[in-house]
């Protein structure tokens, strides 16, 4: 289980990997590794050249900046884990961070490079669009800012175009009256998710923003999320959750199998419960 | 609680019974160990296959680049090799041939079609994919019940259907017939991957010098794979060596002839360089052999206090498409039916068998063999049983178990139980988890909505059964005496040679207990020697938990001769009557002092002009066999008890509380045998909830990661609370009895009914393995929507 | 070939490597430090676990050229390790090792956890080795080795270090290196495949059974024989697939072409043959084809079946369209059906949408998208439309 053969290139800054990637379509940036190194081994992935940004200490920032989070794509999930990047999230981002696969993975896997790679089940995926983070994206072009609900558009399908990377993440800061719950369910630790729930609800401003990940195409994103919690959301919304509505979404994304949708559902509420708890 | 030793070493902490630290443990520990693909031989070069993407395909042509016309070879260039033929003389038995590289069909996805040589692995899986293979796909035999319908696509087209073997076995079913009660399933185990950290792997070279191939290979039977290599290359076993070095984990995986080792013995006598292929974790997912699938349709007849009547059943087990070497494909389903009554009474059975071929990798025996599916199908059914009677369920298994006072006990399959007290086993189980508390607890439910359960299982493992049981079979590998060779080294050492091998089982420490008990010499002093056909007595190698029972059993007889011939020179150095010393810690005592070894070996070697005129010319080297008093095997036997909690909306299920009560007989280290047991726990839990390779119609399987086909880790297994009884083999030496693969028997059974237990008040009932989140969920729905239909 | 400087266990190597070898096979077999074990290659097992630059990282997915100037140790380099002897006599004696193959690497994690844990918690230890499967001893023992030697540790006044000692951002072992790449750029041996008019496309195409199908419903206001008539324009039919190219003239019964389709990094292209049926009595037709990506050795079949039922009084139709397929090979055995599933729905999604369109008169030039990176423009205007729509198994569609 060996890679097919390829060119690597370490360029020597954004503009030249940007070069490199707009230079030779088939290429792959690699950071980290970790999702796309078990591709390469597998030969599922064959790109002819191989543009490793893993070394760009512009892609190793995390600062405050007003009052949002920017972190560079190279951060690493160990990093947000072990706290050496600063927090705007009362602690919400570690906590998913600690639980993303291993921690040898975690060591090397980037925040970047997890969500270039649009992996439904992954976790930053959902974790931060319930956050309300937004994605930098820079070309030779320029860059440009999207939402993460706006990134993933199917299944390992991002809104990346040709000749464009992931440069930085920005997380808003969370409001000290905001609550956050995040469940998964994974048949062992460390896997893959089959149902991601993630939850930030403030009640004090009534509003919340719901996200129901996991599920094979890009997750269900509820910002205006009154309706799960009958109409409104405030202090007793553990109570007013309406599974009924969270199961129409599904439905309405096009997850026929009644089976599945009970399991997301369930783990929805679970999040929701931590919220509250 | 365990008896007090009472063997001679007893107080020196190294003999039979001793808690002691394994001598393997420190190069493993430093990165010293060597597997097979640490071998480092001059020019090698590396292999990888072209293997079939279809299940079951016609080749219409193989197209290889021009520039690699040296690099590859198909079936077209290879003659004089014949295919693997594990044939069973069981009456019925249809032959599969199994090729060294597919001609005209493939017939299963992974089959090896073409092998390619290059400096590197990289290098030949490059060359691998430049190979195009043609291919007319034919349908699929994907499943196992399918297959035996008239008119299913057939594996071996000249057999005319689809089945290997057909066994029946009857007492006097109509006997049971009219019990009152009567409960009748259908259960099933998934199809599994042994999955051992290390895969298979061969490095092959011929030396001309000794006109001899060798062959280190992955291997836990380095005899029996000469054998088999022998036949197939049409070779002088003479001419063959095989050398199973550090073995990373079997459990089954490693006990079959390969057709990637008669490749590569090919290979290296063609290209006169050495090869080597190291298997792969998605050709050993894909496409190495696999085990478990089991289907039962099974009715349990018994009384209403829960006596049983009887058991009908007819068992299916797919066995994949070709029979493999030495096991055959007819061993694990012909089993069931003589397994299946366990340390039950019954006054009636019937089990009717099937092994049938599909499209889908040869069936190897793992761990507890069809064991694991027995338990399952008969565990479960004793607790509908139970549910019947109003029992429970732990009552049910009481009123039925061999009792203490019948053994020696022949079952209704006229199985020898050797000895031990199934009943106290399960008592001490069912105390253990409380039943009575976790009743109460259930009755006030939890707060988090899970639903906690309790379920019991119980099961006895024959092991190191011999000639007189596998004589029947007839398969190509008949057990018979177990040899050891016991060698004193001219400075007092003790070199052993066994043909048993061990991969993780700790047999370099224990068999130097053994030899300890017998001769006192300190283990230090002690070398196990394993896993060279070159040098080591033939075996038919580590597999049946035989290896501490038959090798155990040999090193103890050959030890015994050399003592023997040692405490004759030593009376002689000490000038006393042979009769009147002894052997005592190492040394020849008699009433005026005492003689070492090591100074009766520098005899022996060193200064034989010291020896006795009539000493044993046979010297300080000994070959010995063993054979239990009666090689019907023996009977080890667990009774297991779990606590689960299950969550009825998310189907995850945690264990909370794990019982084992096991009794091995008397235990040579218990401090291996504990590993043992849990090793074997952690796989039992991978088949109840975990392991999984599925396939779809086309024949495809469909887990071809560890992402997909989950083992479990240290998060999924709990700590067991073990408890040990132990009532002595009377047929083996020391008492000992094999339990290498009981810890993987009752888990799944156990667990699944613990969940069922959680889970029955909401009309759920979980009859196939594993138990994944998915299929708890689809049950509990399926459950309440039946139940609103009903309202 | 390029020349690798790093430092394996306190000694500076340089080594010449493909780009492609990763690390454990560089320490393997460029450096014969064999104690480092491959489970799976794939990033799951832990039995590949080295430290780089002193936190534990896997080798199997790491690329040597990526370590370049990283201090990398392996099992071997822990021979004197303070942490590491106090592991390996934990170890012994609680028998937390049998067959000794995942050894090398559950010691480097647990190595990594005796130093950052404060206290022997064991489920923290369970989660923390949760990374490295060990297949023989249950875990039982290496989770009490583990526990005893933090718990002496921690006794002996031996603070934990939270992130094992790491203080700088970014993937462990990155950032040491001068920028650079192939510095004898030789050109990667690739596969060159012939094109599928080289007479691969098969002569005849076997009818099948699908192992997913799905399904879709839209009407047209147009009157059947219309939309009929459209349907035998095989090459207009072709250009509403996404990512299919003809590479012959169609005939009426038979069409020759490639199919490109892309899951995420994963391409293929699959080659092959179309026949074409259709009954004109029942305004229904039938499109099966087979096809073969060579590179991952993955061949796939599906068929198009399409009905025709005439709405208000015949001057528009419901168009009911059964797309099934079935797909062998190694990438119908990536474990995720599911993601699969996502590509065939979007991919037929996109089709009708094209279809649809394609009817009203769009020309084919203007929505045959290349690859079907495009997609996701259209398929939300489309869910909308979607009447009925599911994945069944293993019945004809």
């Amino acid at each position: 289980m060996k890679p097919a053969p390829f060119f690597y290139e370490r360029p020597r800054d954004l503009n030249a990997a940007l070069a490199m990637l707009a230079a030779n379509g088939s290429a792959k940036i690699i950071a980290g590794g970790q999702s796309l190194g078990p591709m390469l081994n597998l030969r599922l992935v064959q790109p002819e050249l191989v543009v490793d940004i893993s070394g760009l200490a512009d892609l190793k920032r995390a600062e405050i900046c007003g009052d949002e989070l920017v972190l560079g794509a190279l951060v690493t999930h160990a990093d947000i884990e072990d706290g050496r990047t600063p927090d705007v999230t009362c602690g919400a981002m570690r906590g998913v961070a600690a639980n993303i696969a291993y921690r040898a993975v975690r060591n090397r896997g980037t925040i970047g490079g997890s969500l270039s790679h649009a992996d439904p089940a992954a976790d930053w995926v959902s974790a931060l669009a319930a956050l309300g983070a937004r994605l930098t994206l820079r070309s030779l072009a320029g860059a440009r800012t999207l939402a993460i609900e706006a990134f993933v558009v199917g299944a390992l399908e991002s809104a990346l175009q040709a000749g464009e990377i992931v440069e930085a993440i920005h997380v808003p800061a969370r409001a000290g009256s905001a609550h956050w719950g995040y469940a998964k369910s994974c048949r062992k630790t460390g896997e893959f998710a089959h149902a991601i729930g993630a939850v930030l609800v403030d009640p004090a401003a009534a509003t919340a923003r719901i996200v129901i990940g996991a599920i094979d195409t890009p997750p269900i994103v509820v910002t205006d999320a009154g309706e799960l919690f009958g109409g409104r959301v405030a202090a007793d919304y553990k109570q007013r959750f309406d599974a009924r509505v969270a199961d129409i979404l599904l439905v309405k994304a096009g997850i026929g199998d009644a089976v599945q949708r009970h399991i997301h559902v369930s783990v929805l509420k679970r999040a929701v419960h931590e919220a509250a708890a | 609680m365990r008896s007090e030793r009472k063997f001679p070493s007893g107080g020196s902490g190294q003999g039979v019974g001793a808690r002691l630290p394994r001598k393997e443990d420190d190069r493993l520990m430093r990165g010293r160990g060597q597997f097979v693909a640490d071998i480092r031989v001059v020019g090698l070069q590396d292999v990888a296959f072209v293997r079939s993407p279809l299940a079951h395909a016609r080749i219409r042509g193989i197209d290889v680049p021009e520039r690699y016309r040296g690099n590859v070879f198909t079936a077209a260039d290879i003659s004089g090799v014949s295919p693997i033929r594990a044939i069973s003389a069981l009456p019925g038995f249809k032959i599969s041939e199994q090729p060294m590289l597919a001609s005209g069909k493939v017939r299963q996805v992974g089959e090896l079609v073409a092998m390619c040589v290059a400096p590197t692995r990289a290098e030949a899986e490059d060359i691998a994919a430049s190979v195009t293979l043609d291919l007319e796909e034919l349908p699929a035999v994907y499943d196992m019940l399918k297959a035996r319908d008239p008119g299913s696509a057939l594996v071996h087209e000249h057999w005319g259907d689809n089945v290997f073997l057909e066994t029946n076995y009857e007492v006097d079913i109509s006997a049971a017939l009219d019990a009152p009660i009567k409960v009748t399933r259908e259960i099933s185990t998934a199809r599994q991957c042994m999955s051992p950290l290390e895969g298979r792997g061969v490095v092959a070279s011929f030396d001309g010098r000794l006109d001899q191939l060798t062959l280190h290979s992955a291997a836990q039977m380095p005899h029996i794979t000469r054998s088999g290599l022998a036949e197939c290359l049409g070779m002088e076993e003479g001419r063959i060596r095989v050398i199973s070095p550090d073995v990373g984990g079997g459990f089954g995986h490693k006990g079959i002839l390969l057709p990637e080792e008669v490749c590569l013995s090919w290979l290296t006598m063609r290209c006169g360089h050495p090869v080597r292929w190291i298997e792969d974790r998605r050709e050993h997912l894909v496409a190495s052999s696999n085990c478990r699938e089991h289907h039962y349709r099974i009715t349990v007849y018994a009384d209403r206090d829960g006596t049983l009547r009887g058991i009908d059943c007819e068992a299916t087990v797919d066995s994949g498409a070709y029979s493999s070497y030495p096991f055959s494909a007819c061993l694990e389903a012909a089993q069931v039916a003589s397994i299946l009554p366990g340390p039950y009474r019954m006054p009636a059975y019937r089990c009717r068998t099937f092994s049938v071929a599909t499209n889908k990798c040869p069936i190897l025996p793992y761990r507890g063999v069809a064991r694991t599916g027995v338990c399952f199908a008969l565990e479960l059914m004793l607790d509908l049983v139970a549910a019947e009677t109003g029992l429970e369920p732990g009552e049910v298994r009481l009123r039925n178990l061999v009792r203490p006072e019948q053994m020696p006990f022949d079952n209704i399959t006229r199985k020898h139980f050797d000895s031990g007290d199934y009943p106290q086993a399960m008592r001490r189980a069912l105390a253990a988890v409380d039943v009575a508390a976790v009743r109460a607890k259930q009755s006030q439910g939890e707060a988090d909505g899970r639903r906690i359960g309790v379920g019991v299982s119980i099961y006895c493992e024959q092991a190191a059964h011999g000639t007189s049981v596998y004589a029947g079979w007839g398969i190509p590998m008949v057990p018979g005496h177990e040899q050891a060779s016991a060698r004193l080294t001219p400075d007092g050492g003790l070199e052993l040679r066994v043909g048993v091998h061990s991969h993780g089982q700790g047999m370099e420490t224990t068999l130097a207990q053994v030899a300890h008990e017998m001769l006192g010499i300190d283990v230090a002093k002690v070398r196990i020697i394993l896993g060279d056909t070159a040098m080591t007595p033939y075996s038919t190698g580590t597999w049946g938990s035989r290896s501490m029972v038959m090798a155990g059993g040999a090193v103890a007889a050959a030890c015994r001769e050399l003592g023997e011939r040692a405490r004759r020179i030593g009376a002689k150095l000490l000038q006393h009557d042979p009769a009147s010393v002894v052997l005592q810690n190492g040394e020849v005592r008699g009433v005026n002092g005492s003689v070492s070894l090591q100074a009766i070996a520098h005899t022996w070697y060193r200064r034989p002009q010291d020896l006795p005129a009539d000493v044993d010319p046979g010297g300080l080297e000994v070959t010995q066999g063993y054979k239990p008093v009666r090689d019907s095997g023996t009977f080890s036997y667990a009774a297991h008890a779990a606590v689960v909690a299950v969550d009825p909306d998310v189907g995850e299920i945690e264990i909370l509380d794990y019982v084992i009560v096991e009794d091995g007989g008397v235990l040579v280290n218990p401090m291996v045998v504990d590993g043992q047991i849990y090793g074997g726990l952690a796989q039992g839990i991978g088949t109840a909830l975990y392991e999984e390779m599925p396939f779809d119609t086309s024949g495809q399987p469909l887990a071809t990661t560890l992402a997909d086909y989950l083992l479990p880790g240290a998060t999924e297994v709990p700590t067991a609370r073990l408890d040990h009884m132990e009532t002595p083999s009377p047929y083996t030496q020391f008492g000992v009895k094999g339990i290498g693969e009981g810890g993987a028997i009752a888990p799944p059974a156990a667990i699944a009914n613990a969940v069922n237990d959680a889970l029955r008040p909401l009309g759920v009932e979980m009859m196939q393995s594993p138990i994944t989140p998915r299929r708890v969920v689809e049950a509990v729905l399926a459950a309440r929507a039946a139940e609103r239909n009903a309202a | 070939m390029n020349s690798i400087a790093l430092n394996v266990n306190r000694r500076a190597v340089e080594v010449l490597a493909e780009p492609r070898t990763s690390l454990a096979d560089f320490v393997r077999d460029k450096l014969d430090l064999t104690g480092t074990h491959l489970g799976c290659e794939h990033g799951v097992c832990g039995a590949c676990t080295v430290l780089l630059d002193g936190v534990p990282a896997r080798s199997c997915i790491t690329y040597a050229v990526a370590c370049e100037g990283a201090d990398i140790t392996t099992i071997e380099g822990l021979d004197e390790d303070e942490v590491t002897v106090e592991l390996r006599a934990a170890f012994t004696r609680e028998h937390a090792l049998q067959c000794g193959y995942c050894t090398p690497g559950m010691l480097v994690s647990a190595r990594d956890l005796v130093l950052r844990l404060p206290d022997a918690d064991e489920r923290r230890i369970r989660v923390g080795l949760s990374g490295n499967l060990c297949r023989c001893t249950g875990y039982v023992g290496i989770v009490r080795a583990v526990q005893s030697v933090i718990e002496t540790r921690r006794a002996r006044n031996i603070a934990p270090q939270p992130g094992g000692g790491r203080t700088i951002l970014g993937p462990a072992g990155s950032g040491w290196a001068a920028p650079g790449g192939n510095e004898q750029p030789l050109r990667p041996v690739r596969q060159e495949f012939a094109a599928a008019s080289d007479g691969i496309a098969p002569a005849v195409i076997p009818d099948f059974t699908p192992a997913t199908v799905l399904e879709q419903r839209f009407t047209l206001p147009y009157a059947p024989a219309k939309v009929f008539a459209m349907f035998d324009d095989i090459a207009g039919i072709a250009a509403c697939l996404p990512g299919v190219s003809l590479t012959a003239p169609p005939s009426r019964e038979r069409v020759e072409g490639a199919i490109r389709v892309r899951l995420g990094p994963i391409a293929a292209v699959f080659e092959g043959a179309a026949r074409v049926e259709r009954d004109p009595a029942k305004l229904s037709g039938r499109i099966v084809g087979i096809g073969t990506d060579r590179r991952s050795r993955s061949a796939t079949q599906g068929e198009i079946r399409y009905r025709l039922l005439p709405i208000d009084d015949g001057t528009a139709t419901a168009v009911e369209l059964s797309i099934g397929y079935a797909l062998t090979g190694m990438l119908a055995q990536v474990g995720r059906p599911g993601l699969v599933r996502d590509l065939a729905r979007r991919l037929v999604a996109d089709f009708a949408d094209n279809l649809d369109r394609h009817m009203s008169g769009a020309s084919p030039g203007q929505l045959a998208p290349a690859e079907l990176s495009g997609w996701s423009i259209v398929s939300d205007i489309l869910r909308a439309r979607v009447a009925r729509f599911f994945g069944r198994r293993g019945e004809p569609g």
